[in-house]
């Protein structure tokens, strides 16, 4: 042992001691290569567990497979890994914005576990967002392994997100832009290149492991000038549908929460509506995979109706999956829902316009989704870049772009916030680096509070307070009780300039008969932000803080300015 | 409802050319019409809710805050009325003497007014010098409608244990019932006390009209 001990002992000081690119790049590689295996194994067993279960597909029970997935899930992530249900992206974006990406390393194999009971058994999820959990607490572990500070941390987080995407979707420029579009939520250029790396080390991972097995296999697509007309319209179907599919999975959720049954209560009773849908339209069920890749190859068969009605009912499953306590991600269920989009508007604009001379099925399934990623996510460079690296060529990019962009603007113009952040936004927890936000959460109390002061009782004689004013420089004075100490209110020079330069004054009056006593007061609970609030509303220069009836500081609107153009000179400086 | 830059720059707490820069960096919700902006209130409204911002813009402007009208000493005097030839030997006994000259307060009140015109002598004496007092208790007489002050001449002075040692032959009992006329009050009092020609003037013991003529003109003097 002891030789190994010192072995580890030399590595890591060797590492430690590296360049901090240097170092990133190692560890975030490591990280990639990490959380690409938790991406193939979730698929992987995925796969056979769908497999497994679809011999029990045609028995008139199967529709309560879903509901028992669900059911172990949810008791799982409640009993046995204590974590909330969902998706797990906001909790990771709050997390970098406000702990320094610190994770539990828990998380990275508890979502893992439990989207695959949800989805094994036919939940409509997607796995990527608990593999992006899964990987970016893997990056957050291993920073805390190796004793990181946190903006390596959050370095490393990115890493672990970018090699999870990377290596689902066999696609590493998504994986990075995704990580920094979405995740971190700001392009810096120390951040970038290990990202890459580990994007790289992910799809490179999965491309070793299942090679068969790519998601997506890069085919070309014939795409034309005569396209761009139609994809301008499916733009605006697939904004559409991003609305209707955000607002529908938020309402569900919403309901379910109301709902005054217990956890597992719902759990069943989603994953039951979501095995009856299943019945009569298998393509709602699991992850989907299979089906946008026959899509995409142009061997789907269903008919036009048939598949109208599948986006919504594939948006219904996903939003009592999802929203009944199951476990998994929107992103799959996006890509389903927007090829499924791509092929009725396709085969609606052929039987409307026979002679029209555009591109196959598959490119308006691809078109489709980068439609719902952008409007659902708002996040138009992950759109692009993911179905760029499916189509492996840029034949595609124009139509791409120009769907892109008016899916992501037009839901954005209906739906301010993304799925992702709305709910963070909505708790007041959306906290992007450089913003206002993010400042007024990081500066603390305690780091603005002014302790020096002189405390002046309250049945003291107005001449000797002129006694204490004349020799000290203090423009506030707490007042408190005698004896028992509690504070009873604030004197400010300046409302006490009048009696102060009447010396008539001195001997008749008392403290507390000029003290102020109305004056708010701020306690070390409040954040900066609700103290600023208060400040603003009432006009006030300066607020006390009293903690348990005791003085115990000033904040200063001066000081204030002072640390948070600081503050903003830190977290806006380039590394 | 529409709002020019200089309403908004009123209602968001800046200066009109911060609000034309922004104009210029296009952060504002505005669509211009000729040479002048006007804003849209919902625009705004939108707009504040979004970006966080704290804008008020149904109240106009910032209310003013509201002047609670001080009672003028010479009024006040007029209240508590002047009494002369009390007789005393002691701080206790003035105190007592004068308050069942005082005719303006009931009764019921007394004993317990003397209580805390006695304990506020305790703790500092109220005797300012020049033979002159201000007893008054600290803590305000929720009693009373509106303030008094009562002018008491002893027939011979006392020792009130006052600052200057002097005895003390003149007392202003001053009662109000609030702290902010009462600070007020005493204030203009004080004001009158350090002018000689009306510290003379008290010397002669005025009955109440002359004292307060002669209050009257040195407020209307000095404006307070």
């Amino acid at each position: 042992m002891p030789t190994i001990r010192n072995w580890y002992k030399t590595i890591y000081h060797k590492l430690f001691h590296l360049d901090d690119r240097l170092l990133l790049i190692i560890a975030g590689s490591i990280a990639g290569i990490c959380s690409g295996l938790a991406a193939v194994a979730l698929r992987l067993s995925l796969e056979s567990v769908l497999e497994w279960l679809h011999g029990f597909r045609h028995y008139g029970w199967a529709f309560i497979i879903p509901a028992i997935g669900a059911l172990l899930s949810s008791l799982y992530l409640e009993k046995i890994a204590r974590e909330g249900a969902g998706h797990g992206v906001p909790e990771v974006i709050y997390s970098v914005s406000r702990y320094g990406g610190l994770l539990r390393f828990r998380s990275s194999y508890s979502r893992l576990i439990s989207s695959f009971l949800t989805i094994g058994s036919g939940g409509s999820a997607g796995p990527e967002a608990p593999v992006v959990m899964s990987g970016s607490a893997i990056g957050s572990s291993l920073a805390k392994f190796l004793g990181l500070n946190d903006r390596q941390r959050i370095t490393l987080v990115g890493c672990g997100t970018a090699g999870a995407i990377a290596s689902i979707f066999n696609a590493p420029i998504a994986g990075l832009v995704f990580s920094i579009e979405v995740i971190l939520g700001e392009w810096k250029f120390v951040n970038i290149i290990p990202i890459a790396i580990a994007a790289v080390a992910g799809a490179q991972v999965s491309q070793a492991i299942i090679p068969e097995q790519v998601i997506f296999n890069h085919q070309p697509f014939l795409v034309g000038a005569s396209d761009i007309l139609p994809s301008l319209c499916l733009a605006v179907v697939t904004a559409m549908i991003s609305v209707l599919f955000t607002k529908v999975l938020r309402q569900t959720g919403k309901i379910a929460k109301k709902s005054s049954f217990p956890l597992w209560v719902r759990a069943v009773v989603g994953g039951c509506t979501v095995g009856i849908i299943g019945i009569f339209m298998p393509v709602v069920l699991g992850e989907g995979y299979h089906f946008i890749q026959s899509m995409i190859s142009g061997t789907f068969s269903m008919s036009v109706f048939f598949i109208f009605v599948a986006v919504f009912a594939k948006i219904f499953a996903t939003a009592m999956t999802l929203g009944w306590g199951g476990s998994g991600g929107i992103f799959a269920p996006c890509l389903l829902i927007g090829s499924l989009t791509g092929i009725v508007f396709h085969k609606a604009l052929f039987s409307l316009f026979p002679t029209i001379g555009c591109a196959s099925e598959g490119a308006y399934a691809l078109l489709g989704m980068t439609g719902l990623i952008s409007g659902v996510m708002q996040a138009p460079l992950t759109g692009i870049f993911l179905i760029v690296e499916i189509t492996g060529g840029y034949e595609t990019i124009l139509p791409l772009i120009v769907v892109s962009s008016i899916s992501s603007t037009m839901s954005h113009y209906i739906e301010p916030a993304s799925f992702y952040f709305k709910e963070l936004i909505e708790r007041g927890q959306f906290l992007r680096p450089g913003t206002d936000a993010r400042i007024l959460s990081d500066l603390n109390i305690r780091e603005l509070i002014e302790t020096e002061f002189i405390k002046v009782s309250e049945n003291m004689v107005f001449r000797k307070f002129i006694e204490i004013i004349k020799t000290s420089g203090q423009n506030f004075y707490p007042v408190i009780e005698d004896g028992t100490g509690e504070y009873k209110g604030v004197i400010q020079i300046s409302a006490i300039r009048k009696y102060a330069l009447d010396p008539g004054m001195y001997d008749m009056i008392f403290l507390n008969q000029i003290m102020d006593t109305g004056m708010m007061t701020a306690s070390l609970e409040n954040d900066l932000q609700e103290v600023l609030d208060m400040m603003d509303i009432n006009n006030m220069d300066s607020i006390s803080v009293v903690e348990n009836d005791r003085f115990i500081g000033m904040i200063l609107k001066t000081r204030i300015l002072d640390l948070y153009r600081r503050e903003l000179i830190m977290q806006t400086s380039v590394h | 409802m529409e709002l020019s830059v200089f309403d908004l720059s009123k209602h968001l707490g800046v200066a009109p050319n911060t609000i034309e820069r922004w104009l210029r960096q296009g952060k504002l919700p505005v669509s211009p019409k000729g040479a002048n902006y006007r804003f849209q209130t919902s625009e705004l409204e939108k707009w504040a809710s979004k970006h966080n911002i704290n804008l008020k813009l149904s109240n106009k402007g910032i209310p003013e805050k509201e002047r609670e009208s001080v009672t003028p000493l010479s009024v006040a005097v007029k209240n508590g009325g002047v009494y002369s030839d009390i007789q005393a030997n002691d701080v206790n006994g003035v105190l007592k003497a004068c308050l069942e000259k005082i005719s303006d307060i009931s009764d019921d009140f007394k004993a317990d007014l003397f209580d805390r015109l006695v304990e506020r002598e305790k703790a500092l004496s109220t005797g300012i010098g020049n033979g002159i007092a201000i007893p008054h208790p600290r803590e305000q007489l929720s009693y009373l409608t509106s303030p008094m002050v009562s002018v008491c001449f002893l027939e011979h002075p006392v020792d009130y244990k006052a600052l200057d040692n002097q005895p003390v032959s003149t007392l202003f009992f001053l009662l109000s019932p609030t702290l902010k006329m009462h600070l007020h009050l005493l204030s203009v009092l004080s004001f009158c006390l350090r002018d000689h020609q009306f510290t003379n003037f008290l010397k002669a013991r005025p009955d109440s009209v002359a004292l307060v003529e002669k209050i009257e003109t040195l407020q209307k003097a000095n404006s307070i």
